[in-house]
This record gives C-alpha cells, sequence and structure tokens, in this order.
C-alpha cells in the first residue's frame, strides 16, 4: 500500500496503466475548469468577431453575397456552439486552447485518453450543465462525485485532470520560497553529490515525523561539513531589519539545508554526474581528480552517518538519541 | 537483498543516484514531444520515450511497494502521468468511420431503439395533431396561445408565391435562412437530445412544446384557405421529411439517455449511463445531419417558384428516401447489429 493511498481527503484518483503501475492523477477543481471555459469562450468571441469582419469582403457580390455572409456566420456559430470544445478534445487529446492554457486534460476515469464520440457526448451534455445559468446543474453534479464530474462527464465516463504539478521538479514543493545560493557565496567549489542530495531529501520527507527542533539537530553535521565544503559563510545580519536574521537564526541548518536543495536538486548542472554528461568544462588535472576524489569520500562518510542517524531515528523513535 | 534499515536506505539512494539521469531524460523528452503531434516524431524518440516510460513505471511500482517516501513517489507518480498521457492517445478519426455511421451504425441504432423513438413519435405528433385541429377549428384559440403577431406573419408569408424568380434576391435571403435553419433547428435537437439528461422531461418538454407550435401554426394556415394551404404544403413537405423525422430522432436520443439513467437493467447504473450514453449520442448525431440536409432542402429548394406538383413529387420521394434510409440501410453487411 502506498503512503499517497492513505489520504483520500485530496482529489486524487489511482489509474493502473497497462504497464501495471498505480499512478495517480490529480483532479481539476472547478476554479481552472471556469478559467478555462473562459479563455474558451473569449477565443470563440474572437473568431465570431473575425468572422464578422470577413463577411465585410462578401459585401460587394451584392445581395447575394451579404446574405451568405449572414447566413454563415449563423453557421459558424452554430459549430462553435456544438462542436468547438469536442473538436479541439477529439484532436488535441483532451485539450482546448483554454484548458491547454489552464494544464487540465480529459480523459477517460480509467486514464485512457478520450476519444472522439466522448469528447462530442460530453460537450453535447453542456446544454444540460449549463441550466438554469451558469452550469448551476454542473456544479451540483460536480459536489457530489469523487471526481467533480459534471454530468457530461458521468454519462461518457470522462474525468478533467490537472496536469500542471507545482512540484514538478524534484524538491519544488519544499523549496518553493527559498533562495539558491548564489555561485559567489561558495568560493571553495559549487557542486554537491547526488547521493548527498538525496539524503537531505530524505531528513525533509513528508510521511517522517519529526519535530523542526529535533530536524535542526540532525540536520547540524551534514550543514556544516556542507558549508565547509562549500566555502559558504553565513551573511551577517541586515543592520536595517536584523530580525529577519534572529528569525531565522533557530533554523540556520536546516535553511541551508534547503537552499543546498533548491541550489543543486533543481539545477542538475550543479550535480557530479550531470557535469558529467553534459561534458565537464573544468580542467581535470590528476591533482584536481584526487582532491575531488578525497572529497567525495569525506562527503560520503557524513552522508552515511547521517543515513545511518536518519534510519536510527525512524526506526527508534523517541528512544534515547545518539548525540552527533 | 537483506532488508534491514541500513541496507534499505543505502538501497533507496542508490536507486535514486542510478535512475536520475533517465528521469531527466524523461523529462526533456516529454516536454520536447508534447507540442508535437506523434506522427511527427521521430522513430529514435518514441523508442527511447516507450523505454523510458516502461523503465519508469517499474521504479514508481518499485518506490511505492517499497514506501520509499511520499515525495519521491509524488515526482515519479508525475513522470508516469505525463508519460502515459503523451504515448497514450485515442487512434485518429478517418474518413471511414464517418462512412461506417452513416451507413450502418445510424440506421442500426435508430432500429435498435425504435422504442424510444415511438415514444418521441407519439409525444411529439399527437399534440401536433391535436393542435392542428385546434388552430384550424378555433383560430381565436390559436391565437391565444402562440400569439396572434406571428401567426398572422406567417399566414401573410404564405399568402402568396414565396418568390417570384431565382436572383440575387433570393439566393442573398434563402442563403441567410438556411443559416438560421441550421443553427436554430439543429439547436432545438440537440438540446432535446441534451434534456434527456434530466431523466426525459426536458426532451418532453421541447417535443410537447414544438409538436403544440408547428401544429398551431399549420391549422392557422389551414383556416386561412386556398391559396395559403397550397403554398404552405407544397413548400414544408420536401425539407419536412428530413427535419421532422431528425427532431423526433434526437428526441428518441434523449429518451435513451434517460432511459440509461433510469432503468439500468442487469448493468450497473455506471454502465448502463456509458452503454446507452453512447447509443443516444449516435442518435443525435445522425439527427444532427439530417437536420443539416433539412436546413439546405428548406433553404434553398423549398421556396423555389416552381408548380407545387414538382414539390409534392420531390417531397414524397424523400419522405419514402428517408423512411427506406431508416428502415433498411444497413441491413447485413460487415458485422451485423454490431
Amino acid at each position: 500500500m502506498s503512503a499517497l493511498q492513505h489520504k483520500k481527503v485530496d482529489t486524487r484518483v489511482v489509474v493502473e496503466t497497462p504497464e501495471g503501475a498505480d499512478f495517480q492523477f490529480v483532479i481539476a477543481g472547478p476554479g481552472k475548469r471556469v478559467i478555462a471555459w473562459l479563455i474558451d469562450r473569449l477565443i470563440q468571441a474572437g473568431i465570431i468577431t473575425l468572422v464578422g469582419i470577413l463577411k465585410l469582403f462578401l459585401l460587394p457580390f451584392g445581395e447575394a453575397g451579404a446574405g451568405l455572409g449572414v447566413g454563415g456566420t449563423l453557421i459558424i456559430s452554430f459549430l462553435l456552439d456544438w462542436f468547438y470544445f469536442s473538436l479541439f478534445e477529439a484532436y488535441w487529446n483532451g485539450q482546448t486552447p483554454g484548458k491547454r492554457a489552464q494544464g487540465l486534460r480529459v480523459v477517460r476515469t480509467n486514464g485512457t485518453p478520450i476519444d472522439a464520440s466522448s469528447a462530442i457526448g460530453r460537450n453535447f451534455l453542456r446544454a444540460a450543465d449549463m441550466l438554469p445559468f451558469f452550469y448551476t446543474i454542473g456544479m451540483i453534479s460536480m459536489l457530489m462525485t469523487r471526481r467533480l464530474q459534471r454530468l457530461g462527464d458521468l454519462v461518457f465516463d470522462t474525468m478533467v485532470i490537472d496536469e500542471r504539478r507545482e512540484w514538478i521538479s524534484r524538491a519544488g514543493g519544499l523549496t518553493a520560497n527559498i533562495e539558491a545560493i548564489p555561485r559567489s557565496e561558495c568560493p571553495r567549489r559549487f557542486s554537491v553529490p547526488e547521493r548527498t542530495l538525496a539524503v537531505v531529501e530524505r531528513l525533509f520527507e513528508s510521511d517522517r515525523i519529526i519535530s523542526e527542533a529535533r530536524r535542526e539537530e540532525i540536520a547540524r553535521p551534514l550543514s556544516e561539513a556542507l558549508r565547509k565544503r562549500l566555502g559558504y559563510v553565513d551573511p551577517q545580519p541586515d543592520p536595517h531589519n536584523p530580525h529577519i536574521f534572529f528569525r531565522t537564526q533557530g533554523f540556520r541548518q536546516t535553511l541551508f539545508l534547503l537552499r543546498v536543495l533548491k541550489t543543486f536538486a533543481e539545477n542538475p548542472e550543479g550535480t557530479k554526474f550531470a557535469a558529467k554528461d553534459t561534458g565537464d568544462k573544468r580542467p581535470t588535472s590528476v591533482a584536481a581528480s584526487r582532491k575531488q576524489l578525497l572529497a567525495a569520500k569525506t562527503d560520503d562518510f557524513v552522508t552515511s552517518e547521517l543515513a545511518n542517524f536518519l534510519a536510527d531515528d525512524a526506526a527508534d523513535r523517541g528512544r534515547a538519541r545518539r548525540e552527533p | 537483498m537483506p532488508q534491514t534499515e541500513e541496507g534499505l536506505v543505502v538501497n533507496r539512494e542508490r536507486f535514486i543516484r542510478q535512475r536520475r539521469s533517465d528521469w531527466q531524460r524523461f523529462e526533456t523528452l516529454v516536454s520536447r514531444l508534447r507540442g508535437n503531434r506523434q506522427r511527427k516524431w521521430a522513430s529514435r524518440d518514441v523508442s527511447d520515450l516507450s523505454r523510458l516510460y516502461r523503465s519508469i513505471c517499474y521504479d514508481l511500482s518499485l518506490v511505492q511497494s517499497r514506501e520509499w517516501g511520499a515525495r519521491l513517489e509524488l515526482y515519479l507518480n508525475d513522470l508516469v502521468a505525463q508519460g502515459h498521457n503523451a504515448l497514450y492517445r485515442s487512434a485518429p478519426m478517418s474518413l471511414s468511420v464517418v462512412w461506417d455511421f452513416f451507413a450502418f451504425d445510424f440506421p442500426r441504432t435508430f432500429r435498435r431503439r425504435i422504442r424510444a423513438f415511438s415514444l418521441a413519435l407519439s409525444l411529439f405528433l399527437i399534440p401536433l395533431l391535436v393542435s392542428t385541429f385546434v388552430g384550424w377549428q378555433r383560430p381565436d384559440v390559436a391565437e391565444m396561445i402562440a400569439g396572434k403577431e406571428s401567426l398572422e406573419a406567417a399566414r401573410q408569408n404564405f399568402g402568396q408565391e414565396l418568390y417570384t424568380g431565382v436572383d440575387a434576391e433570393y439566393a442573398g435571403q434563402r442563403s441567410q435562412m438556411a443559416g438560421f435553419y441550421v443553427k436554430n433547428n439543429t439547436g432545438i435537437a440537440f438540446q432535446a437530445y441534451a434534456m434527456g439528461a434530466f431523466v426525459g422531461l426536458g426532451t418532453c418538454f421541447i417535443l410537447l412544446s414544438n409538436g403544440i407550435s408547428i401544429g398551431m401554426v399549420t391549422g392557422y394556415i389551414l383556416s386561412a384557405g386556398q391559396p395559403t394551404t397550397e403554398n404552405f404544403f407544397s413548400f414544408a413537405v420536401s425539407h419536412g421529411s428530413f427535419e421532422l423525422t431528425a427532431i423526433v430522432i434526437a428526441g428518441g436520443g434523449g429518451f435513451v439517455l434517460a432511459q440509461g439513467i433510469l432503468f439500468p437493467g442487469q448493468r450497473t447504473r455506471m454502465d448502463s449511463l456509458r452503454h446507452h450514453g453512447l447509443e443516444s449520442l449516435k442518435l443525435a448525431l445522425g439527427a444532427g445531419a439530417m437536420l443539416a440536409i433539412a436546413a439546405m432542402l428548406e433553404g434553398y429548394f423549398s421556396p423555389l417558384p416552381i408548380p407545387a406538383s414538382i414539390k409534392y413529387v420531390v417531397g414524397s420521394c424523400l419522405w419514402l428516401l428517408v423512411i427506406s434510409y431508416l428502415s433498411f440501410a444497413g441491413r447485413g453487411g460487415p458485422a451485423n447489429e454490431g
């Protein structure tokens, strides 16, 4: 049983792929769907305006041309009313321009892509969802279903998923409001081994229940070793508003680790193997490589120490703790 | 591998270290390919993508089974979701699907759902006949119900020949009207279908109200006597074949939808909804196509200044065509009743 499957409160739906992996979709909420809908309506209005302008070019052909223009406009507005959403969803794999802008997609409830008939059907039933005004029926239906489906979704077995994730990068959610460390503040070197990053990440795992103070305590040895390695020195308090400095002082170790995570986990150039992948531009003399090897060794030492520590902590939380 | 606490942690780190590059490659590949059509993907990209996708599916299962942390799981989950949506798309529609639909699927579905059609027909035809009779015998009642101005306008309209010749004025006005018929009539038919979602009540309402209003006009014009009656019927007979039938078919589609909600039978309700939803949609789409034909007929053919007898002959042929299409098209042929 995965850790995520316990969380039934949020709007996630588990789907099994043909490859046998269970993965989850995030169901799109009404807010984003309304914005997507507004964008699509704007586009429709734009098309109608454009057609209205093009219609003027038919005027020189006399009454027949003018009539053709009016009739054509009516047909186009009919097509927009009933087929705009469905044709886009059928050909753009479940997206309309508005949905694409909002990172939404229509899929079937088993996670497979939507086919043309479902796309047409779910959008025909918009006419029912729209009643009596502004999608009232659809909203009620969404409130009553786990997958937030309106009537059209229910009948044609589709759901709207939210594809845009904040934490698309590995540590995004953690380090959302954290500044990266500028290169100039790390005079000694500007890389952290992948393995250390993984340990840091594990320290901030959301399923790990430890107090902030305890985390700070655990973070200290690694944080200090990393500072030494990077040659990073904490800045002095800003004399104009020193309270920021003092407020964060109690968590300076965890904060630093988060900044490291932000800097190196999200920026693959900073990590070791990625540098190997893209071709390292730095001179690799024998001495330098030996030095690197040594550094890696010391790092490994600290990391494995910390890894043991974390494992220990998880295993017998609450027992007498070793002091680092 | 022994599952000690220490071994687990070290394994996890090794796992991340080894697999990280694949994940990043996959991420860049997906974001690069996402905008493009699948047909335009390079073959190397495709094989890379599917290989990476499968391996990441495996990674996700591994992380899930070993409980290697929610954050890692979320990350892999997202990768799989992205890859899944990039790789799996439904087959593109082709023209042969459209042909199959009209040659086989639509008439067959119609015959399969003849009971829903009959219900819709009675809800449309009975009020139509009754209100025709009322409008014919008691034009004052018709004026009260349907509004005097519109009825008067209709009667005046059909008081003389609609057009005297085919000229620019004719072409202009008729194009305009054809567009209007497409938007209005097909809109009504699709509404009648969609309102089936309210357990068929909305469909009933639309069928009844349209039956009554059409009947009122017909009866009112009947009461006006010749040549108004002649003008009206010769106008209505040709496109009526497609138009009236299609509106009733769309209403029948609405009832099929309602049937899926109300009477699931042996299926679960969700299953029944899906099954009936698809069936009813076929009826609505077929009706939509028929209404497009009707709009063109009504726009350009029906008001032609030609002798009424020709219009009656053509009109009866069209009625025969519609009836025989719905009763006989798609019998035999591939995958009968599929």
